[in-house]
C-alpha cells in the first residue's frame, strides 16, 4: 500500500535521510523504531509531504506522490498524525474531527449529516471524546488529545495512517491505553506505519518492523526475527 | 449644552465608526489565516470606490455597481495576496509589511493619474433626507451604512462558524502544518481570506463614499482609524471591532464638536497608544495560551 524507495531528505543543507527504503502492506501494522535523531520523524514528514524529499520515491497505492504538497497527499488517502499531536486547540473536539474528513465532506452545508457515520465510529472507539465533543481541544489532557489526533486521522478513512510517537509525554497507564487502541485498529484492518520510542510495545503490536540508524534502515524483519537479533536486543530491547 | 445635540453628534459619529469597524474587520480576516495584514487596505477601499463610481458614470444600475465593486475589491485582494504576501510568508519573512505599504503607494499614484486629485461626489439612490428619531435626525444614507456593515459582517461570521470551509480558516490559523495534513490547502485558504478582505474593503468604500466623497486621500484618513479600531479591539473579535468602532466614531465626532475639527484624529491615536500600553492583545483579544 505504501512503498518508500531510497528516500533522501533533510532540512536545508543537512541531509537526515540517506536512502530509506520501507514497505507497508495493506492491512498490516509496521513499526519504525530507532534512537532519537535516527530520522524516524523525518521519514514520516518526507512521506506526507511536510518536507520535500531530495530524491527517491514514495508510492501510495502504487501512485507516486513524492514532491506533492501535504494537502494533495492527504487527499490521495494518507493520514499523518504528527509528532506532538497538533490538535486545533481553539476548535471544539467535534470540529477537529470534522476537519479530519475535510476532503470527503461538502464545504458549506450538510457536512454534519454526511459526517455522522464517521463520527459515530470514532466516538465508539473513544467514548471520552464524545463526552467532550463541544469542549475546546486545547483544554483536553495529553492522552485525550492523542485520542483526538488518532480519531481525526481515522475520519478521513485513509488508505494508510502514519502515527508518529503516539505515546510521547504520556503517563504509563495512558501509553498502555494507546497501544490497546492501536491493537483494535489493527483488528479492524487499518494499514498503519507506527513510529515509537517504546520499541518493546511497538514490536508487540507490529506485523513487521524496521530499525533506523543514522538516516537509513539498519535492520528489518518480523518482531520474532528482531527478538533474535543481538544488536537489536542490546540497543533497543535490553 | 443641549442633550439632543450631544446625542445627535454621538449617533452620527457612531454610524461613521461602523465603517471603521468594517475596514478593521478586513484586517482580522487575513490576520486570522496568515498572521499578516494589508497595510494598503485604505487604498483598496479608495480604488474600489473609484472603480464603482466609474461603473455608475458608465451608466450601470446601482445593484450592478455594487456587485462589480465587490468583485473588483475581491480581485484586488487576490492581487495583494499574490504579489505582496505569498512569497514573504513562504520564506517566513516579514516582507509583506513593506510590500503591502508599497502596494498602497502604487494604488494612490494610480488613482491620482487615472481619476485625478479632486474629491468627487458619489451618487446613491438612497435618500439623504433626514428622518427623525426622538429628536435625533438620521439620514437614510447613514442607516444604509449600519445595515450594510452589519449584513456583510453577519454573513461572513456565519460563514466562518457554520461552514466547514470557515472552520478550515480557524484550523489554518491554529496550526498551518496540521491543517495541511488534513488536506486543507493553507495557500488557498489564505487566498480566500485576502479575497474576502478585499471585498469587505470595497463594501466599506461603497457605503461611505455617498456620505463623504471619493478622492485619492480618503484612504489615509480611514486607514489610521480602522487600524486603531483593530488594535484596540484585538485582531480576533468581530464583535469587538463593531463595539470599538462605534465608540471611536462617537468620541471622534464629539471631540471635533467641542475642541474643534483639528482635534478630530486625536481620540483614535490616544486610544491606540493606550491600548498598546495596557492591553496589547486588544480589549476583546484573547491572550495567547500555549500549552506544552
Amino acid at each position: 500500500m505504501l512503498q518508500v524507495e531510497n528516500l533522501h531528505a533533510g532540512y536545508g543543507t543537512s541531509e537526515v535521510l540517506t536512502g530509506t527504503t520501507l514497505h507497508v502492506k495493506q492491512g498490516s501494522v509496521v513499526a519504525l523504531i530507532g534512537a532519537n535523531g535516527a530520522g524516524k520523524t523525518t521519514t514520516m514528514r518526507a512521506i506526507s509531504g511536510m518536507i520535500k524529499p531530495a530524491s527517491g520515491r514514495v508510492l501510495l497505492g502504487g501512485q507516486p506522490v513524492q514532491g506533492l504538497s501535504a494537502s494533495r497527499i492527504a487527499k490521495l488517502g494518507l493520514a499523518h498524525s504528527p509528532e506532538g499531536r497538533k490538535v486545533f486547540g481553539p476548535l471544539s473536539v467535534e470540529d477537529n474531527l470534522l476537519l479530519g474528513a475535510y476532503n470527503h465532506l461538502p464545504m458549506f452545508f450538510g457536512f454534519r449529516g454526511r459526517a455522522a457515520e464517521g463520527l459515530e465510529k470514532v466516538y465508539a472507539l473513544f467514548p471520552r471524546l464524545k463526552e467532550r465533543r463541544l469542549q475546546a481541544a486545547g483544554t483536553l489532557s495529553g492522552g485525550e488529545q492523542q485520542m483526538l489526533a488518532i480519531g481525526r486521522a481515522l475520519m478521513a478513512n485513509p488508505k494508510v495512517i502514519l502515527l508518529d510517537e503516539p505515546s510521547m509525554g504520556l503517563a504509563p497507564v495512558i501509553v498502555q491505553e494507546v497501544f490497546n487502541i492501536i491493537r483494535r485498529l489493527k483488528e479492524s484492518g487499518v494499514t498503519l506505519l507506527l513510529v515509537e520510542q517504546f520499541a518493546k510495545s511497538a514490536l508487540e503490536v507490529a506485523d513487521y518492523a524496521y530499525v533506523m540508524e543514522r538516516g537509513r534502515i539498519a535492520v528489518e524483519g518480523t518482531p520474532a526475527q528482531l527478538h533474535q537479533n543481538e544488536r537489536v536486543i542490546a540497543a533497543y530491547l535490553g | 449644552m443641549n442633550m439632543t445635540i450631544i446625542a445627535q453628534m454621538a449617533v452620527s459619529g457612531a454610524l461613521m465608526g461602523m465603517v471603521y469597524a468594517l475596514i478593521a474587520y478586513g484586517f482580522q480576516l487575513t490576520y486570522a489565516t496568515s498572521k499578516s495584514i494589508n497595510f494598503g487596505q485604505g487604498e483598496l477601499v479608495m480604488l474600489s470606490a473609484f472603480f464603482s463610481l466609474t461603473l455608475l458614470n458608465l451608466g450601470a444600475p446601482y445593484w450592478l455597481m455594487v456587485i462589480g465593486g465587490l468583485l473588483f475589491g475581491a480581485a484586488m485582494g487576490l492581487v495583494v495576496e499574490r504579489a505582496c504576501v505569498r512569497l514573504a510568508l513562504e520564506q517566513k519573512s516579514e516582507g509583506w509589511i513593506l510590500l503591502t505599504i508599497i502596494f498602497g503607494l502604487l494604488g494612490f499614484s494610480a488613482a491620482e493619474n487615472i481619476w485625478g486629485r479632486d474629491d468627487r461626489p458619489f451618487p446613491s439612490p438612497i435618500s439623504s433626507d433626514a428622518l427623525d428619531f426622538f429628536g435625533i435626525s438620521i439620514t437614510g444614507l447613514e442607516i444604509a451604512v449600519a445595515v450594510g456593515v452589519l449584513a456583510v459582517m453577519g454573513v461572513i461570521e456565519l460563514f466562518k462558524h457554520k461552514t466547514l470551509l470557515g472552520k478550515a480558516f480557524a484550523a489554518v490559523s491554529a496550526d498551518r502544518d496540521a491543517a495541511e495534513l488534513m488536506g486543507i490547502s493553507a495557500t488557498k485558504t489564505i487566498m480566500l481570506s485576502y479575497g474576502l478582505s478585499g471585498m469587505v474593503a470595497a463594501m466599506a468604500g461603497i457605503l461611505i463614499s455617498p456620505i463623504t466623497t471619493v478622492g485619492p486621500t480618503m484612504a489615509s484618513a480611514l486607514i489610521l482609524k480602522a487600524f486603531s479600531v483593530a488594535v484596540v479591539a484585538g485582531l480576533d473579535s468581530g464583535f469587538g471591532v463593531v463595539v470599538i468602532g462605534i465608540c471611536l466614531g462617537a468620541l471622534e465626532s464629539l471631540t471635533s464638536f467641542y475642541l474643534g475639527s483639528g482635534w478630530r484624529e486625536a481620540p483614535g491615536l490616544l486610544l491606540l497608544i493606550l491600548a498598546l500600553a495596557v492591553r496589547p492583545n486588544g480589549v476583546f483579544g484573547k491572550a495567547n495560551i500555549r500549552k506544552v
